[in-house]
């Protein structure tokens, strides 16, 4: 049995897969924040360039990979599929699981491979300067990698938290030459009004998000960069999921469950659109497309189906996705990465509409989970990763009780390799497993006045 | 200025426990007739050591009760100040640390058990932070360090420079049910403590989770919210400092030990007792209970409160409890302990409880199961 599935450079995809193009009916528009009516091209022109504005609204269902991101892309791509038959030994399951490995890319994770693009489309129309915000550091690593190949400065506002959590993430963007500042901070109007409202904040990427944007906005050499939620950084990622697909073919194999984990949506979309897309085409109606997420941030599990802000002060478009609110500051888990109020529109949309599904985990028994996946398969997961893994234990277990042979797919995002103080708490019993008490925030938000 | 430390060892605490008894009040002579010998002393010398070369100024009591374990432990900067008999009480105790607290103290480090706590509490309340070395039979109290060496922890790494100090609990435990196999503890009282906040998610990781008053003011904020937006409910709000910062949330001072009925917002009637509390609730549609975690050992409505017996709980309905505690009592706590004095209502409670422990935030708490019979 092949371990190891691994596709030649030359069959790396050459395009990306918009599954705009597929969806029943046109995603709702996102509001410019002052004016309330669909925001235009215009009006994300001062932040990101012209290209990455087209690709946000395309209804094309295949966009080129210019040749010299291919050139970057393939440091490491195509990355492997594994399929883990210590795991599905260890766990007597008659199920079979691929794992998809994006630990391979120079910053350890999927991010890559959207900021790789973004870098070179901002290159392309001569911005001198990227400003960006980061929760558990993957895309603020990935992004100060690819600014780097393209001779961008980069500055990266990090969540506090995590910064405090995670030294070694700020230490690789000091070595690609990115300047990393822990957010809130006193550089932008929104940092200084949240240090003034809770000077012992732990932050949260909705305030870094803001920082960021004030950041870009106010600097005409700077453009913005986000590394999740947009339809632009979903498009980028779905790189995952068409190699997923080759390389399952290429054994004859098509998934029944198809699983990532969830933040802003957007190595879950990467993995999963390819294979949505031949669900909403009818190619394959039966697969299953599960999102996980903490239960502590538990956006598409408990959030509301609405328009909100993307962003804590309010600088960003409003996007129709499921949303906790803007104001809503999640817990500090390990799993820095997914603590985001709301969600990919796209990813919202097809949660809504059925076409996928979402589970939420605590945080303890993801780390059980990876301790699993890490003494089996041999790789220690980041605890984002350790989502997927406990989804996809789950879905194999439930397999050893009705004996059916399900192909299980998850995304394996990044490696843990940064964030063994997280497991050291784990070791030392000290994880707590927030929750979010969705009743009760309920019940004190009808004290607000309501809004039209 | 010298950080200053009042000291007192109480010489038999633990003597009953070393021969199975289950407390050394009232029994000592028994204790010692079993052969029991003085312990407490030993204990407390293993925190005096682990302090010797800090800089610290000690105020203390003669021979066994304080003297002569500073003397054994090599510190030599103290002075006695409270002169004791040749067999101690818990009087002694009392006025050791009454000349402790108008002498100005920094910290009451004391040495003892749950009687002890209660008799340091008495007499300085939470007008000077104490700080236990368990040596007693019962240390159900939160004043205590788990161990010795982690009691001269704590004063070292918090005390002196930044003063983490935090509510904590003293319980009444019944002896006479106690010795029966029966846990039945009752909140006595909040002293000011000590605390560590490295306990907290092992290092530095979790910024809200270090601040008991930040934590508290949180829980405090939400709850108020929860309650102005159901203006139908009737609310029970039971003792407790964390319970207090919803009460201050809504702009009224709650009974610490008591149970106050809110409605709206407002309060309606406090310090109630059962069976105020029945005929209250047979006039309201929908009520809940809001509690907070009592004890070193984390129970939820230990059986010594009187005022929510069983047929309460049962009027109010196991659905409509909802438990609050500061991350940091939570981490001292793995295991939540429910003991409503009814095993059915006990189990009724499932294998886990979700905790407020923050503005918008809960913990799923594994609940453990009561080995102390009853």
């Amino acid at each position: 049995m092949q371990t190891k599935i691994v596709l030649d450079e030359e069959e790396m995809p050459k395009r990306w897969y918009n599954i705009q193009a597929d969806l029943p009916s046109p995603l709702d528009p996102p509001l410019n924040p002052q004016t309330k009516n669909p925001a235009s091209p215009s009006d994300l022109a001062a932040i990101f360039p012209m290209e990455l504005i087209r690709q946000e609204m395309s209804a094309d269902r295949f966009i080129d990979i210019p040749g010299e991101v291919q050139d970057v892309l393939r440091l490491w791509r195509p990355s492997p599929l594994y399929r883990a038959t210590r795991l599905e030994k260890a766990l007597k399951t008659p199920a079979k699981i691929y794992y998809k490995w994006e630990g391979v890319s120079p910053a350890g994770s999927h991010k890559p491979n959207t900021s790789v693009p973004q870098a070179y489309y901002n290159m392309k129309e001569g911005v001198e300067r990227i400003a960006t915000e980061t929760g558990a550091g993957q895309w603020g690593s990935a992004l100060a990698f690819a600014t780097m190949l393209y001779d961008i400065q980069c500055t990266i506002y990090m969540v506090r938290s995590s910064y405090t959590q995670k030294p070694y993430r700020k230490s690789m963007m000091q070595v690609w030459g990115a300047e990393c500042i822990p957010s809130p901070s006193t550089k932008t109007n929104a940092g200084r009004a949240m240090l003034e409202k809770d000077p012992d904040t732990p932050g949260s990427l909705g305030v870094a998000i803001s920082e960021a944007v004030e950041d870009a906005a106010t600097h005409a050499n700077t453009h913005y960069s986000l590394g999740s939620v947009l339809n632009h950084v979903c498009l980028h990622q779905t790189i995952m999921g068409q190699e997923c697909r080759e390389q399952l073919a290429s054994v004859e194999s098509y998934p029944d469950v198809v699983i990532g984990c969830v933040g802003g949506g957007s190595n879950f979309a990467g993995i999963s659109f390819p294979f949505a897309g031949d669900k909403l085409t009818g190619k394959h109606p039966e697969v299953d497309i599960v999102g996980v997420e903490p239960a502590s941030c538990p956006t598409l599990t408990k959030g509301l189906y609405a328009y909100d802000y993307g962003d804590e002060a309010g600088l960003t478009p409003i996007m129709k996705m499921y949303t906790l609110g803007h104001d809503f500051i999640p817990p500090s888990i390990h799993a820095g990465g997914l603590r985001y109020h709301g969600d990919s529109p796209i990813v919202s949309r097809l949660v809504h509409d059925g076409v996928m599904r979402a589970v939420s985990y605590h945080q303890t028994e993801v780390f059980d989970a990876a301790q699993i996946f890490a003494r089996s398969e041999g790789i220690i997961v980041a605890p984002e990763t350790s989502h997927a893994v406990k989804a996809a234990i789950d879905e194999a277990l439930k397999c050893r009780k009705s004996g059916q042979e399900k192909t299980i797919l998850f995304n394996a995002s990044g490696h843990g390799n940064f964030d063994m103080s997280a497991y050291d708490a784990y070791y030392a019993g000290n994880l707590s497993d927030y929750e979010y008490p969705d009743s009760l925030i309920r019940e004190s938000l009808n004290r607000l006045p309501k809004v039209p | 200025m010298t950080f200053t430390i009042g000291f007192l060892v109480n010489p038999i605490a633990g003597m009953g426990g070393a021969v199975g008894l289950k407390g050394t009040d009232g029994l000592l002579n028994e204790a010692i007739r079993r052969g029991a010998r003085p312990e407490a002393g030993n204990r407390a010398l293993g925190t005096l050591r682990k302090l010797k070369n800090a800089p610290f100024r000690y105020l203390s009591c003669s021979g066994s009760m304080g003297e002569d374990i500073l003397k054994a432990a090599g510190i030599t900067g103290f002075e006695v100040v409270y002169q004791t008999v040749r067999n101690t009480s818990s009087e002694d105790t009392r006025n050791a640390c009454a000349v402790f607290e108008a002498r100005g103290v920094d910290l009451i480090l004391f040495c003892g058990g749950d009687g002890t706590a209660r008799d340091v509490y008495d007499t300085v309340l939470d007008r000077v932070p104490i700080l236990g070395i368990p040596a007693g039979v019962k240390m159900y109290s939160a004043v205590f360090a788990t161990t010795p060496e982690s009691a001269a922890d704590i004063i070292l790494q918090t005390g002196v420079l930044v003063r983490h100090l935090r509510d904590a609990e003293v319980v009444d435990v019944d002896e006479e049910a106690y010795r029966d196999g029966d846990l039945r503890t009752r909140l006595h009282g909040y002293a000011r403590s000590l605390y560590l906040p490295g306990l907290v998610q092992g290092t530095k990781h979790v910024l809200e989770d270090q601040d008991e008053s930040r934590a508290k003011e949180g829980i405090g904020r939400f709850l108020a919210e929860v309650i102005l937006g159901t203006p139908d409910i009737l609310y029970l709000i039971g003792p407790g400092s964390t319970t207090g910062a919803i009460a201050r949330e809504l702009g009224f001072q709650k009974t610490i030990l008591g149970f106050d009925a809110v409605k709206m917002g407002r309060l309606v009637s406090s310090d109630l007792n059962e069976e105020e509390i029945s005929r209250l609730l047979l006039n309201e549609e929908k009520s809940r209970l809001i509690v907070s975690i009592i004890g070193a050992q984390g129970s939820v409505i230990g059986r010594g409160t009187r005022q929510v017996s069983p047929k309460v709980l049962r009027m109010i309905g196991i659905d409509n409890i909802i438990v609050v505690a500061t991350p940091h009592k939570l981490s001292e706590t793995p295991v939540l302990f429910v003991d409503t004095g009814d095993k059915d209502l006990d189990k009724a409670f499932g294998q886990y409880i979700s905790v407020i422990s923050g503005y918008q935030i809960a913990q799923r708490k594994r609940i453990g199961v009561m080995t102390s019979g009853g």
